[in-house]
Order: C-alpha cells, then structure tokens, then sequence
C-alpha cells in the first residue's frame, strides 16, 4: 500500500508532537524558557529608564549658595544625592563600593570666589564603569551645570531690568532642541527588549531544532523515522519541523502580543508586518539549526556551534554597540547572524514605521536563511541513515 | 587511632583517583574539553575584538541649513568637526533629509532654523533642532554631545562678544560665573569594552564551567547501567573524596583559565586594568570555587548531555543584566534583585569590575567577598548532600540489580 507524502508528513509530525509532548525539556527550551525571558527583561527594566540614582556631595565650603546647588540637584528625577561626605576620598571609596554613581566636589571657597567673580571651579566626578548609569547622570549633570551658571547670570541680569525670556537668550544664545524620534521617553527596555527577547526565542530555536534531530540519533530511532518518511529526508524533517514551527510561530506571536498589545511599545508600523517577521525568524532559525547539525554531523559540535552563535548574535546585531563602530571585518561577518536582520527590520518596521521597501535586503537575508538546509540535505541523509551516534 | 589513619590514607587515595579520573574525563571529552577550555581562550578574545573600538565615532548626519548664514555654517563646521558625528550630507529640506535617514544613511539630523543668525544678532533665542533614530542610544548619546558642546562654545563667544569687556579673564567670567568639570572615573574613554569585557570575562568563567561540569554529568549518567551519577566502582563510595577529587580537577584548570582572563586577555587590548594583584588574588579564589559547587549542585538536574545546552546557555544574557553593571543596580526590582543574589555570577561581575577597573582594595570589596565565601560554603554542603544521594541510590540500583540477575 502506497501513502502519499501528507499522510507521511502528517505521521510524522503526529509522532513528533508525541516525542515533544513526553519530554519536560521541550516544554522548558519551547514554552518555559521564552515565557520566563518575556517576563524577565520587561519587568526587570520596569521603569523605562532608571530613575533615583543615588549620588554623592563631597562639600567643602557649606554655604548656603553651596548648599542651593545641591538642593536643585536633587529636584532632578534621575538623581538622588543619598550621602555626604568629608572628603574627597570618602567619597571614592563609597564609589569603589558601588554605594554611589557619582558625586559633587565643591571645594573651599567657592561661593567667596563667586561673589568676587573670580571663577570658582565645581567638579563632577561620574564613574563610567557603569556606563548606562554615568550616561543618564551626564545628561542631568550638563543640564545642572548650565542651570546653576545661569542662576547667579540671571539674578545679575534681572536687577539690570531684563525679563526672564531676556535673560535667557543672553546666558544661552543657541539652545539644542532634541528629539529622540519614536523613542522619546528614552525607554531602555524599548531599546533592548525588542532585540533581546527574539534574540533568546532565537537561540532556543537553534538548540531545539538540533536536539530533535540528534536525539533521534542518539536513541537509534531515526531508521523508524526514516522508514515512516519513506526514506526520503525532506519528507522526514518537513513532518518533524512542522509541530516546532507551529509552537515556535505561537510563542513569536506571543511576544508581538505582549510587546506592542500590551505594554504598548512602539510598532509605528502595526503589528501584522512585525508577526510576519516573527514568522520568519522562526522558519530562519530553524533552517539554521538544521544547517549547523548537517553541516557538522555530531549533535555536540552542533549545539557548541549554536551556542557561541546564539550568544555572540546579541552583541554582533548591533543592538548595543552600533556594527558601524566595529572592525570592518565582524561588519561584515554581521550578515552571518540571523538577529542583525531581525534587528535592522525590527527598528525600521516597529520602531521607525518605514515602508518594507527600505529593508528589504534584510527580509531577502532571512528567506536566504531558510534555504541554507538545501546545501546540506543530502549529507545529512547520509549522517542519518548511516552514520552512528558520538556522544 | 589506626583505624581513623587508614580512613584518612584510603580518602586521601582516593581523592586523587577521582582528580585523575576527572582530568582524563575533560581532555577525552570533546564536549567538555570545548567549553572548559577552547571557548574561554578564544570567545574572551572574540569580544574584545567587537569592542575594540570602545565607542563610535563619526555617526553619520544630514543637514537642513535653512540660514544659510556664516553663523549656521560655523555651527555646522564645528559639528562635524568633532570626533561624534560626521556630516555626510545637506538636504534643501527636511523630506530630503528624512529619506536619507530611511534608507540607512544618516542617523541624524540637524535642522539649522532660517532666523537662527537673525535671532542671535537681535538678541534673541535660537534653536538648532536634531533628530535621531533610536535604533541604537549611542548615536543619540552622539549627536547630542556634539551638538551641545559645540552650542555652549559658541555661546561663549557670543556672550564675549556681547559684553564687550577688555580682558580676557573678564571674558572668562562674562561666559561662566561658575565653572563646571566633568570629570570621568575608572573609564577613561568612557568606552563600551572597558566597561562590558570585565562583566563578560567573569560570566565566561561560571558560564563554561556550568555547561562543563553539566557535561561531564550527563554523561557519567549515560554510561552509567542505571543512569546515575556516580560511577561504580570501591573509589567513589565517600561523599567528601567524590566531591574534593573532582572540585579539585576544576580548580586547576581555572586557576590557569581565569589568571589567563583577567590578566593576558585585559592587557592584550589595553583595556583599563587597575587592580592590586593581591587584592585580584583573594577575590578570585572564592569566585571560582563558588562557581565549582555552584556548577556541581546544579550538575544534579542534568540527566543528558544535550540537556546542559538547552537548559544553561539562554541564562547567559539574564544573568549578565540582573548583575546591576549594565542596567544600573539600583533601578533592578526587590524581586529580581533577591534571585541575582543566589548567582555567584552577580558577586564575582561587581566585585571584579570594582578590583580591575576601579582598582578597589579588599576593604571595599567586602560585601562581594564574603558573599562569595558564603556562597562557596552554601554550594559546598549542597554539593556533598545531592552527591550524597546519588551514592545511596547508586548503592540501592546495584543492590536491587544483583538481587533481580540473583532471582
């Protein structure tokens, strides 16, 4: 009796969806692990963008003028000033601790050299070991600094007879209007959650696609497989991917869902366009899975390989640290990851609300993706059905 | 007395048949030898070469000059005169402009205001706008530094000019009545490497050691009759010689690993390195033997191989981020603050980042220091109680497999 082809896929991903069902690591690398990841960077980066952060005052001359600076300081959102201290020292050993981000030195004699107009220096120490947190405190310190130089200009002008607005085009004659476009809050958790979160489904999709196929080796059932494929290797792995990529497809949907229906994040493009790049960093990732097991035959160099991709991806899209600023050679070793395309589609689509059309060679990079398996296919049917399992 | 002596000489013994063992598992096992020894050599230094280049310089913008005077052009030589952002281009109007910023050209852009110079010269306001994409914050941390610190420079000189004092240091005290510095600690160029490398170097050392040890247990399993643990055989029947023989495997190879980390890979690319070598001493010894039991205890759940991957390698990235060096400690929730405690990841990336790169001594790294001992000691008693179960259960397979081949 003869069965044609979608009766034998339909058996074998019958038998898949029993394999899957079975095994608590799939429900941990297919549903668990993505879920955990959704929650985890959303609620771990909360608040958008970090605010409170604590700072230190080291004041030396403890006037009353001294003592308004830091006043208005902590009137900003980001900072807080949670200590002082008696010198300067004290104060980098509380930064060393990690107590403080930065703090203020105002030095002795500060406001007696203002009132003689001599110029007194206030220094602002950031430490940049944490970069994100020295970052945020600059922004706030350059607004201060202007601010408080402009305070003892004004009071100046204002008894000359100048109104505020008067006063204000002379002490800052060019004012620099920003506008972080579609991200205008400066939300962290916009900026990487949405590279981050596909990034792991990404990585989970690598290792899963490997897995099924070597543990399939590795229990010497892939005859049983192959027999129910008719030994005919597309059949084989169209019925074993198909349930994946149902699942897979549903968790990439989910955290489209959860991302843009949800907690609202920019997708200026609308969320049918970014479903179907869920979609494809789905199928591509699992092409590329299927690929790494073809091409280096063991499951273990296979989810080695995997591994380091996966991992060294999130670095490597740019996401981060711009590709632009990265040696010409990982520019161009970048293409190779499947994320850097998703990233450029996903700022270009959800972030931007471009057209397609200006990211397309990114959408022709991941379909490039899903048709790496056909460069491997007829070597894995020979590691499949002839070779032996290596642990 | 003799009796407490043989016990020691047998444990002694066998602590270091198990240690051997151990070593030829790692370099026979491919897999294992992999993660324990290949990757931390050479991922540190894929890394590294990523982020060289510390920052970026050069973001690419556009222009809208609707002025078209001496004063928006000095504005705009001044941008691109700096080391942030280049001008590679000038629109005749912002659709232009915005084009170029779709295709990917530009990720910036400078609107100079047709009254900017007639602004200045009455006396007025005048505002340069930009726009930035946010695909990334380094360019909108660079177009906004450039452009800001070019605007007070001018504004300097215009206020002089103004005022029409007669000496300099009048100037000097026209432009700013009170002077601020900014001044950046521990990382000099405020760089991306210098402040992520050490982060990543610590997580590398836990990382490989998770995936490795979670290795050599799966397949201890597999060749295992009954799947478990621990071999059979008279060497591995005391929890204590078990546990110590192999720790003791790990912990050479890491010593060599982790001095080669935090000593060859940081000053092969200049990266900022200040630590005191006995301070970097004690602190790393408690990290790495953290580490080890941490990996052991965990080396519990894994019943095959391939299971280390699936389940360790995505905690990588959460675990690098709930360690409060890249989204600032002080803005992490209570609850995700409390699970990072249970990583010696956590301890070791802060406590490392204060030793190397701001160049703390012991007495401020104590918090970090003792938790790893505490952590080590945690980890240890954890290790030698599921190592302890696995031995009665191997004990009670072979007993209930003798009886069945015996009926």
């Amino acid at each position: 009796m003869t069965i044609n082809v979608h009766r034998r896929i339909y058996l074998i991903a019958k038998r898949e969806v029993l394999r899957i069902a079975t095994r608590p690591l799939y429900h941990f690398s297919m549903i668990i692990a993505p879920l955990f990841c959704y929650i985890f960077f959303t609620t771990l980066m909360w608040k958008g963008l970090p605010t409170d952060l604590p700072i230190g005052v080291v004041d030396l001359d403890n006037t009353s003028t001294t003592r308004n600076i830091i006043r208005n300081l902590d009137a900003f959102q980001q900072t807080k000033v949670v200590k002082h201290y008696e010198s300067f020292s004290a104060a980098r050993v509380d930064m060393q601790k990690g107590n403080i981000y930065s703090f203020y030195y105002i030095p002795k004699g500060t406001t007696e050299k203002a009132i003689a107009n001599r110029q007194p220096t206030v220094s602002f120490y950031t430490n940049y070991s944490f970069l994100i947190a020295g970052s945020l405190l600059y922004k706030d310190q350059r607004t201060m600094s202007e601010l408080a130089g402009g305070a003892i200009g004004r009071a100046t002008l204002r008894a000359k007879g100048y109104t505020d607005d008067q006063a204000m085009a002379i002490l800052q004659p060019i004012v620099i209007d920003s506008h972080a476009l579609n991200n205008p809050w400066l939300n962290y958790s916009v900026y990487l959650s949405n590279t981050l979160i596909p990034g792991i489904l990404m990585l989970l999709i690598f290792m899963t696609t490997i897995y099924s196929i070597g543990s399939e080796l590795k229990q010497g059932t892939q005859k049983e497989w192959m027999s129910l494929a008719n030994n005919s290797i597309y059949t084989a792995l169209t019925g074993k991917m198909l349930p994946q990529t149902i699942i897979f497809t549903i968790m990439a949907v989910a955290y489209n869902v959860y991302l843009y229906g949800f907690l609202h994040y920019p997708c200026n493009s609308g969320i049918i366009p970014m479903l179907f790049m869920g979609f494809l960093l789905v199928i591509s990732s699992q092409a590329f899975g299927i690929f790494l097991f073809g091409a280096l035959t063991t499951m273990r160099f296979a989810l080695s390989a995997a591994s380091l991709w996966g991992v060294l991806s999130f670095s490597i899209s740019g996401m981060s640290y711009p590709v632009m600023a990265m040696h010409p050679t990982l520019q161009g070793l970048a293409y190779l990851f499947p994320l850097r395309h998703y990233y450029l589609l996903y700022v270009n689509l959800a972030l931007n609300g471009y057209p397609l059309i200006y990211a397309w060679e990114s959408v022709v990079a991941l379909l490039l993706f899903t048709l790496l398996p056909f460069i491997v296919l007829r070597h894995l049917n020979t590691v499949v059905t002839q070779y032996k399992y290596i642990p | 007395m003799g009796q407490i002596k043989e016990i020691l000489k047998d444990g002694f013994a066998d602590t270091f048949y198990i240690w051997w063992e151990e070593i030829k598992n790692v370099f026979k096992d491919t897999g294992v030898l992999i993660f324990v020894i290949i990757v931390p050599l050479f991922y540190p230094l894929v890394y590294s070469f990523l982020y060289s280049n510390e920052t970026v310089h050069d973001v690419p913008a556009a222009v809208v000059d609707n002025s078209h005077s001496s004063l928006s052009r000095e504005f705009l030589r001044k941008v691109d005169a700096t080391a942030d952002v280049a001008i590679i281009a000038h629109c005749s109007d912002m659709k232009e402009a915005e084009l170029l910023m779709k295709g990917g050209k530009v990720y910036g852009i400078i609107n100079m205001p047709e009254d900017f110079s007639d602004n200045i010269a009455r006396g007025e306001q005048a505002k340069v706008t930009i726009y930035t994409n946010m695909a990334g914050l380094l360019y909108y941390k660079a177009m906004l530094t450039s452009t800001t610190n070019v605007s007070l420079d001018m504004n300097k000189k215009i206020k002089i000019e103004r005022a029409g004092n007669t000496t300099d240091r009048e100037d000097e005290v026209t432009s700013t009545p009170l002077k601020y510095e900014d001044i950046s600690l521990f990382n000099p160029f405020n760089g991306f490497a210098s402040f992520l490398i050490p982060a990543v170097l610590m997580l590398i050392i836990q990382q490989t050691l998770l995936l490795g040890i979670g290795l050599a247990a799966g397949t201890a399993r597999e060749n295992n009759r009954f799947g478990d643990l621990i071999p059979m055989s008279t060497h591995y029947h005391g929890t204590l010689r078990i546990v110590l023989g192999k720790s003791m495997c790990y912990m050479m190879i890491y010593a060599v690993i982790s001095a080669y980390l935090v000593c060859v890979v940081l000053n092969l690319f200049g990266f900022v390195q200040i630590s005191r070598p006995f301070t970097l001493f004690v602190f790393m010894v408690p990290y790495i033997l953290a580490c080890i039991f941490f990996s052991m205890t965990c080396s519990i759940f894994i019943h095959h191989r391939e299971a280390c991957f699936l389940i360790f390698v995505c905690t990588s990235v959460p675990l690098l981020f709930i360690s409060g060096i890249s989204w600032p400690g002080t803005a992490i929730p209570p609850f995700w603050k409390v699970i990072s405690w249970i990583f010696p990841s956590t301890w070791g990336i802060r406590g490392f980042v204060a030793v190397n790169t701001m160049g703390a001594t012991w007495s401020e790294i104590q918090e970090e220091y003792h938790m790893l001992w505490l952590q080590t000691g945690i980890y240890f008693v954890t290790t030698c109680i599921v190592y302890r179960w696995q031995i009665l259960s191997s004990e009670r397979h072979i007993l209930e497999g003798g009886k069945n081949t015996l009926g």
